[in-house]
């Protein structure tokens, strides 16, 4: 039997985070089936660029997440008014680049109260569109904060900053607070 | 370094990301502030059972045809063959990602309690995400359908180590496979299990590598939970090598290399670890 390719391997490997942010991305399993064929396309073009010593699951990601945004600035039939769309092809105005630097809030009371699934993910929705990729490129699918800003193309202490707020903001709503950055963060547009 | 530096830190920390300094100074910090080494337990605490529910969802079985596929056109050695369905799905093993972190925590730790710490949390990692890429199909096992006993033979005869592979002590365990990962001329093994119904991965490192972790005795058995995994870590008492052991389902999957008496006795001396 003819042995797959290096990139076959190691795109079988991953195939399950790939579709998994195609689907997050696009919000619709029909679109993030297209998106991943197109990914895996361009990916096989490419791989003799791709550096072994780097994550080829951040390398794909960063694919991934390109064609989608080539895919919005053409007005591929997805929508515009998500925040998430605006910001990928406007770009955010950032809420804050400041150092990070306030005490993370106590996560007693929210292991107390075994949360669901439901309401996790119902969490995740809530969290402005910056944030929420961060929180789940690095909480879901456990890349680097260096890998992570390579993807969203935003320095490292950027990616700091989402997650850190996305993951307080997280608990706040966890533990049955109005989440209030999200409002203010939807009106600048993030 | 203060409490609020420290707290200031603890996602940096627990998400592994601190340069070694900054590391050793915030684990020193901990061994002598209660209330920060409490946030930062509390904070491990917190992740585990958040990212539990956090996995990527897995590709729906026509859409992983359907870009298994795709993947084999773009081979072009593979062109005009009928490609193989999907490798059915089976818990085995090899560790790449396992053994470089091991390398590298041999760089970065020492014989510190702090820096061993630090080196578990990053094998238990590896060995989640390789038990996680292995247990989806995608690499076949280098030997399956054959005992423990032959599976042990024949990774005698190809490793470098003193490797054992434990017999099935209980109905309960099915042996499925194992493989043999080389990297930088390391040679690991690695084996697949089910237990219940659960994947088990039982990660064989040789003894110099374990050795390398820097892990004191006591505790004998070591417990990392991360991303929603058990991982157990101990070396054997009988030729040295190292195991990780990554599983959901905590003790239950000891089954694998220990009898229910053992496992209960070890209970006793399982330290965990976040």
């Amino acid at each position: 039997m003819t042995e797959p390719s290096d990139f076959e391997r190691l795109a079988l490997e991953q195939l399950d985070s790939f579709w998994s942010y195609a689907v997050r991305l696009t919000g619709r399993a029909d679109q993030a089936q297209d998106l991943l064929q197109d990914a895996l396309a361009r990916g096989f073009e490419r791989f003799g660029l791709f550096d072994r010593s780097l994550s080829f699951k951040a390398w794909m990601f960063t694919i991934i997440r390109h064609i989608h945004v080539d895919d919005l600035r053409k007005g591929n039939g997805r929508r515009l008014e998500e925040s998430l769309e605006w910001q990928l092809i406007e770009g955010p105005s950032e809420i804050s680049e400041s150092p990070l630097y306030a005490i993370p809030l106590d996560p007693e009371a929210i292991l107390a109260q075994r949360e669901s699934v439901e309401r996790l993910q119902e969490a995740i929705s809530h969290l402005p569109a910056e944030m929420r990729e961060v929180v789940e490129l690095r909480d879901v699918e456990g890349l680097s904060y260096r890998e992570i800003a390579g993807i969203v193309k935003r320095p490292v202490g950027t990616v700091m900053s989402r997650l850190y707020r996305g993951r307080n903001l997280l608990r706040s709503f966890l533990v049955g607070s109005k989440p209030e950055d999200k409002s203010a963060e939807s009106r600048r547009g993030l | 370094m203060d409490c609020n530096t420290v707290k200031a830190q603890i996602f940096p920390y627990v998400d592994g990301e601190l340069a070694p300094a900054t590391l050793a100074e915030i684990e020193a910090h901990f061994t002598t502030c209660e209330s920060c080494s409490r946030l930062v337990d509390l904070e491990l605490r917190f992740q585990a059972a958040y990212t539990r529910h956090l996995r990527p969802e897995p590709a729906p079985s026509h859409v992983r045809e359907r870009l298994a596929g795709i993947l084999a056109e773009l081979n072009p050695s593979v062109t005009g063959r009928a490609r193989r369905s999907l490798r059915r799905r089976m818990a085995l093993t090899a560790v790449a990602a396992l053994l470089v972190v091991l390398g590298a925590g041999v760089a970065l730790m020492g014989e510190s309690i702090v820096r061993s710490r630090g080196a578990l949390v990053s094998l238990a990692e590896a060995a989640v995400e390789q038990h996680q890429r292995l247990t989806r199909d995608v690499l076949p096992p280098d030997i399956h359908g054959v005992s423990p006993k032959s599976a042990e033979e024949w990774f005698r005869k190809r490793l470098n180590f003193n490797i054992s592979v434990p017999e099935l002590s209980s109905e309960r365990l099915k042996f499925r496979g194992g493989r043999i990962w080389h990297l930088d001329g390391v040679e690991t093994a690695a084996l697949g299990y089910e237990v219940e119904g659960s994947d088990v991965s039982l990660f064989i490192m040789p003894g110099e590598a374990y050795r390398k972790l820097g892990l004191k005795e006591p505790p004998r058995f070591r417990l990392v939970t991360r991303r929603g995994y058990d991982v157990i870590v101990w070396q054997s008492q009988v030729n040295g090598v190292g195991y990780a052991l990554v599983s959901e389902i905590g003790g239950r999957a000891c089954v694998v290399c220990h009898s229910p008496d053992e496992i209960r006795e070890s209970a006793a001396t399982l330290s965990a670890h976040h």
